[in-house]
């Protein structure tokens, strides 16, 4: 066996077995590590439109919300199971992403402050739709992750199970497409746009399948966020927290890799709410502009790389 | 095998092709020339897709084209490479065939592949990134290897030998011949230098702000009065 199936056998034994025994007691542990997770999640969709779409997205708000509302509402409304309402919370998410879809045609800053409109333009909605969303005071009792053979997924561990899964299914879904020879056009894209797009290649379907995809897994995310917290109103499901806490998490962790915008957000959270939070109870915030302004300058590429590249060394270094 | 009628292309005041008809028969190997800003390369950009004419059609393969996309358009068989070379960036010089083959043809053909990298002469850089470890004449073979890869029909070759040294424009100029013999492809090409369009083209196509001012065969043209007077700006003796 290989380097590189061994720590991904590894990975799996502390995340499915080691993290469920050894803090699987620990409540709040347990939340934040549920809580970063998601956030890692959101950061890996934004990072999959960043890196292959050569989109930067400040409205990722946009679909979290879409998804945990359409999601509470299937359930609540029309008694759609937990799991199955999640599936048609992503959908819905990348449905309305199709709104979106005239935003491609602009690059950079203007595709961002377009995507950043759209997130408000979605948060207004949820606001003044009192017939259907219940408006700015929300909704309650959202149903919980459902008991399946005699497990409960909506316990601590079993939410923790839940997130960890959808992750991980993503980010296999982000390798698969990257090795493909849509991933392979996407990355040249960013550069070469005329040069890709005369031999062949349908530049606008890509990244429009790219926003999609993001859009979906974000929905998803968003769906479970609603059915963990069971509480849902337009200023959190579509706070601008869920666009700009994944930007710092997938820049922190490593962009351009896979799983370096999960371990960003991981990372970040955590330090934040345990270590800067004990520091300074109200405006903890700011020591997190602070760690990732050092971040990028110590190491622009993220932390991701940073360790792999520092393990590379190690083991290439004379004895 | 391209007809273009009554293309007119403009840029705010200035009209760059000026009501243009011209028509390339299949696997014909036609020189554009004309002085700098005569519109060569704004009608390769409205014949690719790049830049929409204001007025005119432009029919391909008895396909009208005009509103159709570029990318559309490199899938039915309309090749083109740049000026200064845009290779597919943050991809191995193999990567640009591959993308340029699988989304140009619908299929990957991995000897195929191998059979236009060598015949560029890029098989030993395959591995290189495309962007950052290829000299200007390799950047110039893989131009022309990636529309290759998208089995055109007509390649449309905008100053591919310029900055080549003596020997290299040399090498390269046996290389299209080559082309246009083993694939069988239709040929216009910008070229500045006269010697290399008379050694490569039965005919020639002259631009002189935007308009069509002779079209023949190179000896002809190169004494064509007015031909001559668009480059020296003074008549012929």
């Amino acid at each position: 066996m290989d380097a590189r199936r061994i720590s991904v056998v590894l990975a799996m034994v502390v995340m499915y077995i080691a993290v469920p025994l050894l803090l699987g007691s620990n409540l709040y542990v347990m939340s934040l590590l549920v809580a970063s997770i998601a956030i890692g999640g959101v950061a890996l969709a934004w990072a999959l439109l960043g890196n292959l779409g050569g989109m930067v997205s400040f409205g990722h708000a946009a679909f979290f919300g879409v998804g945990s509302y359409v999601s509470a509402l299937l359930t609540m409304k029309l008694g759609v199971p937990v799991f199955a309402a999640m599936l048609l919370g992503g959908v819905g998410a990348a449905v309305a992403s199709i709104a979106m879809l005239p935003t491609l045609r602009l690059k950079g800053p203007y595709f961002a402050l377009a995507i950043l409109a759209y997130a408000q333009i979605f948060r207004i909605l949820a606001t003044e739709w009192k017939s259907v969303t219940g408006g700015s005071g929300g909704l309650s009792s959202i149903p919980r992750l459902p008991e399946i053979a005699g497990f409960d997924f909506g316990s601590k561990i079993g939410n923790y199970l839940v997130i960890v899964s959808i992750v991980l299914i993503f980010a296999l879904i982000y390798q698969r497409i990257r090795a493909s020879h849509y991933g392979t056009a996407l990355r040249a894209m960013h550069d070469s746009e005329d040069a890709t797009r005369v031999v062949g290649v349908n530049s606008t379907l890509l990244k429009a399948m790219m926003l999609f995809v993001s859009a979906f897994m974000t929905g998803v995310i968003g769906a479970f966020n609603a059915h963990y917290i069971n509480f849902l109103e337009p200023d959190y499901g579509f706070s601008g927290l869920w666009s700009t806490l994944p930007i710092v998490a997938a820049i922190f962790g490593g962009y351009r890799t896979i799983l370096g915008p999960v371990i960003g957000a991981v990372f970040v959270y955590l330090v934040d709410q345990l270590v800067f939070k004990s520091f300074i109870p109200s405006g903890h915030q700011i020591m997190l502009g602070a760690l990732l302004a050092g971040m990028v300058l110590f190491s622009p590429t993220g932390l991701l790389p940073w360790i792999v590249e520092k393990f590379k060394r190690s083991r290439n270094a004379p004895a | 095998m391209l007809q273009l009628e009554n293309v007119t292309v403009r840029f705010g005041g200035v009209t760059a092709v000026d009501n243009l008809t011209l028509s390339i028969g299949a696997s014909e190997v036609t020189g554009l020339v004309g002085p700098n800003g005569a519109g060569k390369t704004t009608l390769f950009n409205a014949i690719s897709g790049l830049v929409r004419p204001g007025a005119g059609r432009i029919v391909f393969n008895a396909v009208d084209v005009l509103n159709a996309p570029v990318y559309r358009r490199a899938r039915l068989g309309l090749g083109r490479t740049f000026q200064v070379p845009q290779p597919l960036s943050r991809l191995t010089v193999r990567e640009n065939l591959l993308v340029a083959q699988r989304f140009g043809t619908g299929s990957v053909n991995a000897s195929r592949l191998d059979e236009i990298l060598d015949f560029v002469g890029l098989t030993e850089k395959a591995g290189r990134d495309a962007s950052s470890e290829l000299a200007l004449s390799e950047l110039k073979a893989l131009e022309v290897g990636k529309a290759l890869a998208t089995n055109p029909k007509l390649l449309l070759l905008d100053e591919v030998l310029a900055g080549l040294e003596t020997t290299g424009k040399r090498r390269f100029m046996q290389m299209l011949k080559d082309m246009h013999a083993k694939f069988g492809v239709g040929i216009l090409i910008i070229e500045h230098d006269i010697e290399t369009i008379s050694n490569l083209c039965k005919r020639v196509v002259v631009l002189n702000f935007g308009e069509l001012i002779a079209d023949g065969a190179p000896d002809e043209v190169f004494r064509d009065a007015e031909v001559i007077k668009s480059y020296t700006g003074a008549e012929h003796a």
